[in-house]
Order: structure tokens, then sequence, then C-alpha cells
């Protein structure tokens, strides 16, 4: 029974709102165009799916999200670590990084175009370039604030200069790193969809806009019912694999 | 040949447009094989700036150091420390810290593991092998601590504040825990405190150290014979030693509040 | 001393802007790909001097106020309800969280579809995607208030919405800042990425209209404005943040 009721308690409002866009499109008066039915929107979702457009989009998008957020993810831990430990490599990047991080970067996806062409690599770039400065932060703080005892035990118990990085200064910062992945994974989203919808990909957000364009409204809404879900999946496995990994943090016990 | 031996070891910190502040100064000792010594003195001495220095972690600036007839370049596992922070890897269970240093020794897996549980064992953490860092108590925390470093078999113990960060009452616990420890397995070892009681109950000899500059004020050889249990606290000669040290750090000790 | 500290922190973004101008002037990348920053310099001046720069920027900043400002008016009371009264939170927790890991540019075509090219699709646009960080963050910040702090503004007698507003929304302050930060920034990115695709107007339209019309030194310029608004808008609402939070030191 207590569980019956902390279930309608986590979904109850969600079903409820299903009922209303059912009952709205039922006896209300917004035309089809406007609020597609439930039922046509589902049946649009199986259609695509039974014929494979609506897979193979999704593959599409998520592999452009995954591929920029993979290289930001990548790139900006490698370079956040550098920043820590070289003060060159500080110098350089440090103004940059403080600029960079609070501007709106798809303002630059029409340069990435004019150099890359409506391609799947301006695609992957821009989400890169959005998703890598939450990262660079979060490594850059995390590789400063690692102790120096911890560093001189493992030295003093044999560990190479080359080894600290490694056994020590990685798995150090995971928490914080975690902190940053988590804040880039929605940008990459995000981004990707912007992307697609102006490259003209086929992937969620190109078939979206295209959807639009042909006033097929049941598509849009059926595209955006999978991207809402995918999302949700992507963001558990993250939450999964923090967990996973850092079941050592004081943090994860809860 | 004495096993350690500091010979006029000065060393400055540089801060942006000020003058250099001198931490240690024409600091002198020598350290036989088997001596447990102390460091004793007020914060801001440089006591563990030695201690880093003799460690290697912090570059030599003037004068030498010597471990077994060398000059010490850097950290190496003959020098074993344990930090008043613990310094574990939270990310490593208990067993995992303790087998860090030994993974880096060339033993075969069997001999390792051996080794692991014979010093879990010997600081008594059977039960708690899995366990993360986090999951254990301050205390707990150090014997793993003193484990690690114990199990790569280093030749002399350099401990740094090692029980400041515990209360009391485990304090009085860790020290009964170390002498028995020495007591199996005699080790030289290096002690940082601010601890007159501390001091006294677990040295051979306390040097008394004064600050700004930091140098050795005083080396004095505690003569209490074995240590046979807390009883010896209450000895007259114990306390006549902690009064006369605590007279000869209280006037630093005071002067490093201001 | 202080200038010269400040000149060799800085001095990276002058060798990128020396080597913005000199890499397409020594022939290393193609002028039209990368106009030099000189002449992007003057196309910047002539958008400006022109009023293009500044009737669209008006009408991005109404945009985007007005967007975010809703999400804030609607999700701070929205958030701190859900915190302090169990019916509230049954009925938006499920939604909120159902819709937070949702991409929120792929509202565009809806909103497009319901709202037309005009203010109010991009205003809504902002509105919604802003409006989840800020209630998750007046939520997290008014559910974390310590209960001492509330027992004891209730023990002076004060009521259920005076304590709401007058202890448990300060106290929530900090957190409730961060996530205003963060919605600002979010309204940024929906901007821009909704006058790329449906506007007459704004300066996202702005950037897309000069790249299709292959002006690529005035796009140019257009880019450097938006990013340094965005930029701007940050260091200021950053200002404002450590302004209101002075009372924690």
């Amino acid at each position: 029974m207590a569980r019956l009721i902390s279930f309608f308690e986590a979904t109850g409002s969600l079903f409820a709102i299903l009922l209303l866009w059912y009952l709205a499109t039922r006896y209300g008066t917004l035309s089809e165009f406007l609020l597609p039915s439930p039922a046509s929107v589902l049946a649009r979702i199986a259609d695509d799916t039974a014929s494979g457009d609506l897979p193979t989009s999704l593959l599409l998008t998520l592999r452009t999200a995954g591929l920029g957020f993979a290289i930001a993810a990548l790139a900006g831990t490698t370079l956040g670590i550098a920043m820590a430990r070289i003060r060159l490599v500080h110098w350089f990047f440090d103004p940059l990084i403080s600029l960079g991080f609070p501007m709106p970067k798809i303002a630059f996806l029409p340069v990435f175009l004019l150099w890359l062409g409506p391609t799947a690599a301006s695609q992957i770039t821009i989400v890169a370039v959005s998703a890598i400065f939450p990262v660079v932060v979060a490594a850059f703080s995390g590789a400063e604030g690692v102790e120096k005892t911890q560093l001189w035990s493992a030295r003093s118990l044999g560990a190479s200069r080359h080894g600290l990085l490694w056994q020590i200064v990685l798995p150090a910062i995971t928490p914080q790193l975690f902190t940053g992945l988590q804040i880039a994974l929605p940008v990459a989203l995000v981004t990707t969809i912007v992307a697609e919808m102006l490259t003209g990909s086929d992937g969620i957000g190109g078939i979206m806009l295209g959807a639009m364009r042909f006033a097929d409204s049941a598509g849009v809404f059926a595209y955006i019912i999978v991207i809402a879900i995918a999302g949700t999946l992507v963001f558990r496995g993250m939450e999964r694999l923090r967990a996973r990994l850092l079941r050592w943090h004081p943090e994860q016990s809860h | 040949m004495s096993q350690i031996v500091f010979d006029a070891v000065r060393h400055g910190y540089r801060t942006k447009g000020r003058a250099e502040m001198v931490a240690l100064s024409d600091v002198n000792l020598t350290v036989e094989q088997g001596e447990f010594v102390s460091l004793l003195g007020p914060s801001g001495c440089g006591k563990s700036t030695l201690l880093y220095l003799l460690g290697g972690f912090v570059p030599l600036q003037s004068g030498r150091i010597l471990m077994e007839g060398k000059p010490v370049t850097g950290p190496g596992p003959d020098r074993g420390v344990v930090f008043q922070n613990f310094a574990l890897f939270p990310w490593k269970t208990v067993r995992q810290n303790i087998a860090y240093g030994l993974e880096r020794q060339g033993l075969t897996a069997q001999a390792r593991t051996e080794r692991v549980q014979q010093f879990i064992d010997m600081v008594q953490l059977r039960g708690f092998e899995d366990s993360f860092p986090s999951q254990l108590s301050g205390g707990m925390r150090q014997r793993v601590a003193i484990a690690r470093t114990l199990a790569v078999d280093p030749r002399v113990l350099l401990m740094d504040e090692p029980f400041g960060a515990l209360d009391a009452q485990t304090r009085e616990i860790m020290h009964e825990e170390l002498l028995a420890i020495m007591r199996r397995t005699p080790m030289t070892t290096i002690f940082v405190t601010h601890d007159v009681r501390e001091a006294v109950y677990l040295s051979d000899r306390v040097a008394v150290m004064s600050s700004r500059p930091g140098r050795i004020k005083e080396v004095v050889t505690i003569d209490l014979g074995p240590r046979t249990g807390p009883d010896i606290m209450k000895s007259a000669k114990f306390n006549e030693y902690v009064e006369y040290l605590w007279s000869q750090v209280k006037t630093d000790a005071v002067k490093a509040m201001q | 001393m202080r200038l010269i500290d400040f000149l060799i922190r800085w001095s990276p973004l002058a060798i990128l802007a020396l080597a913005w101008e000199a890499a397409p002037r020594l022939g290393l990348i193609n002028p039209q790909s990368l106009p030099p920053l000189s002449v992007v310099a003057v196309s910047l001046w002539q958008l400006a001097a022109s009023g293009d720069l500044l009737t669209n920027g008006l009408q991005s900043l109404w945009r985007l106020v007005a967007g975010l400002g809703l999400a804030i008016l609607i999700g701070v009371p929205l958030g701190a309800a859900m915190a302090s009264n169990r019916i509230v939170n049954v009925i938006v927790a499920p939604i909120a969280r159902a819709l937070y890991p949702m991409p929120k540019s792929a509202l565009i075509p809806v909103l497009l579809l319901w709202l037309g090219l005009g203010n109010a699709s991009k205003i809504t646009l902002i509105f919604l995607g802003c409006l989840l960080p800020v209630l998750m963050s007046a939520y997290n910040g008014v559910r974390g208030v310590e209960p001492v702090m509330l027992w004891s503004a209730r023990s002076f007698g004060r009521g259920p919405l005076s304590v709401l507003f007058g202890v448990a929304v300060p106290a929530a302050m900090p957190e409730l800042l961060a996530g205003i930060r963060s919605a600002l920034a979010l309204s940024f990115v929906l901007l821009v990425s909704s006058e790329f695709l449906m506007a007459r107007d704004g300066l996202g339209y702005l950037i897309s209209f000069l790249g299709d019309g292959g002006a690529y030194a005035p796009m140019f310029a257009a880019v450097i404005v938006v990013s340094s608004l965005g930029f701007a808008a940050d260091r200021l609402f950053l200002g404002l943040m450590r302004r209101m939070l002075a009372w924690r030191g």
C-alpha cells in the first residue's frame, strides 16, 4: 500500500497531464495541427520505429552528442590537469577559459559551418566546444586540490613521477570531474539538437525541423517525446556510472 | 656511522615582494640506527619542514642531509612517511591501500596478499579489509596509514604529528600500539610533535626546536628504560622530563602565539 | 605592479588577437574563412553605426529579460512552495523530474508551430528552458534551510508566508543565485539558437543573415558582440551575487 502511494506520488501528475492531453484533443476545440492526440503521436512513434527511420536518426543524434561529449571530456580533463601542473599552460589558457566559459558557444556555429560545411564534423566540433568548459574547470580545480601529502605518500611508496598522474591525480579528481561532466552533458544534448536543426542533418533535430516545415505536428511531438526519453536514459546512465565509480566517496552513500 | 645526518641545514621561503622568511637555520642532528627521536617545538619552528627535507619532498637549499651515508635527492621507499592527515587513497579499500607500495616491489601476487594480511592483522583491522577510508574512524585510518608505510619495509620511519588529528583517548591507544609495533620490529623513527608528554613517552631522545628561525636548541636523552605501559607517566622522573622540556618549549610557544 | 600582473594575465588574448590578424594577412588562412581582426573591427563599427546592432540587440535583450524574468518570477515561488508544501511537491516534482533531462532546444519546432516567428515563441522557449533550473535551485535551496532557523522564526510569531519569504528564501539565496546564473547562461544559448532558426530580427538572426549572405567580416563581428554580451551578463550577475551574498563573508 505504501509503495502504491509513493508510486502515485512519483508519477501521478504525469498521468494527469497525459489524461488532460487526451481530453483536450478528444473534446477540445484544438485542431490536430496544433495539438495532435496522444494516439496519433504514439502511432507515429510506432510507425517510424518499425520503418527504421526513428532508430536511425536517434542513433545519429546520440553519435554526434556522444562523440562531441567524449572529445570534450578527454580534452577537457587533459587540459584541466595540465593547467594545474604546468605554469605555462595555465598562463595561456586561464584567460581563455574564464572568457569563454560564460559565452554562448552556440553563436560560433555559423563560423564552424563556414569552415567545415554542414557536416558531422562541424556538429561534433560545436558540441565539443560547448561542452568542454565545465570539464576543464572541474578537472583544473580538482587537480589543484589534490592533497600534497597524498602525492608525497605515493612517491615515498615507490610511485614514479609519471605514475602519480594515473595512480593518484586521476582517481583523486573523479568526484569533481563528474560534477563537471554532469554539467557538460545537457549542454552537449542541447547543442546537438540545435546543430542538427541548422545543418539539416538526419538526426532528431533535423527530422523535427523538417516535420515542422511540413506542418506534421504528430511528427514533431513524437520526436520530442523520443528525445526526452533518450535524454532521461543518458542522464540516468551517467548517474549510475558516477555511483559505481565513486562508491568510495562519502557523498555517494545517500 | 650514523644512519641519518643533518649537517648545517638551512631553509628559507620566499613570498612575492617580501623578504625571505628563514624557516630553518643551521640545523645539525644525527640519528643512530634503531633510535626513536622526537622533534619537539611550537608550530612554525620548521620541524615538519625538516622532516619533509629528509623525506625528499622539499628540495634542500643549503647544507647536507645524509641517509646511510648517501645524500637525499628525492622520495624513496627507504624512508616511510606517516602524515597527520593520514594521506590515504580514499578510492582504495584498506587492503588496496596497504598493497599500493608492495605493487611497486616486484613481489608475487601470493606473497603480496600474505604480506598485506600480515599487516592488517598487525594493526588489528581484520574485518575491515574491504572498507573504504571514508567508512573508518580517525584512529583506524591512521592505523591503515601506518600499516601501508611499514608494509614496504622502510629503513626509517618519519612521522609528522601522526596523532595530532585524533581525540585524546584514541591518541593514547595509538601510543600503546606504536610502542608494541616498535617492540616487535624496532625501527629508526623520527617523530614530529608539539605534545611534550607524547614526546617524552615515546622517545629515546627529544630534540627541542625554537622558532624564527627554526633551529635545534637542545637534545635531551630520555632515560626511562623500556616502556611497559602508561603507568610510567605517573613516575616522578617522567614528570621531571616533561616539566623541563615544557620550560624549554614554553617561551617559544608563547612567542609563536603572538 | 598590478598593471603588470594584469598585462601578464591577459597577454594570451593579445597573442591570439595578433595571430588572428596575421594568419589571414600572411596567407596562412583564406581571408574569406577568417577575415583579419582589423577588418572585423571595421565591420563592427559599421554595424554599430548603421543601427543594425542596436535594433537587433534591443530585440534580443527584451526576449532574454522577459523569458528569464518570467522564469524567476514563477520558478522561485513555485520551487519554494514545492519545498515547503507536500501537495505542491506531489503535483510539480514528477513533471519537473521528467522534463529536466530533455534538451530544451527540442521545443523550438513546437513553439514555432504554436507561436510563430515573433517574440512570443522565443520568450516562451527561454522561459521554459530557464524555469527548471531556477525552480530546482529554489527547491533545493529552501529544502536545505536549517529547520532550527525556521523554528526560531516561527517562535517569534511569524506566519508561514512571512517565514517563507522572510527567512527561508534569503537562507536559500546562495543556491538560488547559482541556479539563476546557470539559467542566465542557458538563456543566451536558447536565445541565439531560436533566433538562428525562427526569427526576422535579433542578434542570432543577424549572424545567420550575414553568414547566409556571405558577409563574413560583419558575421564575425556579430558573433563577437553576442559572445561578449553573454560574458558581460555573467560578470554583471556575478557582481550582483557577491553583493547579495556579502553577509556570508
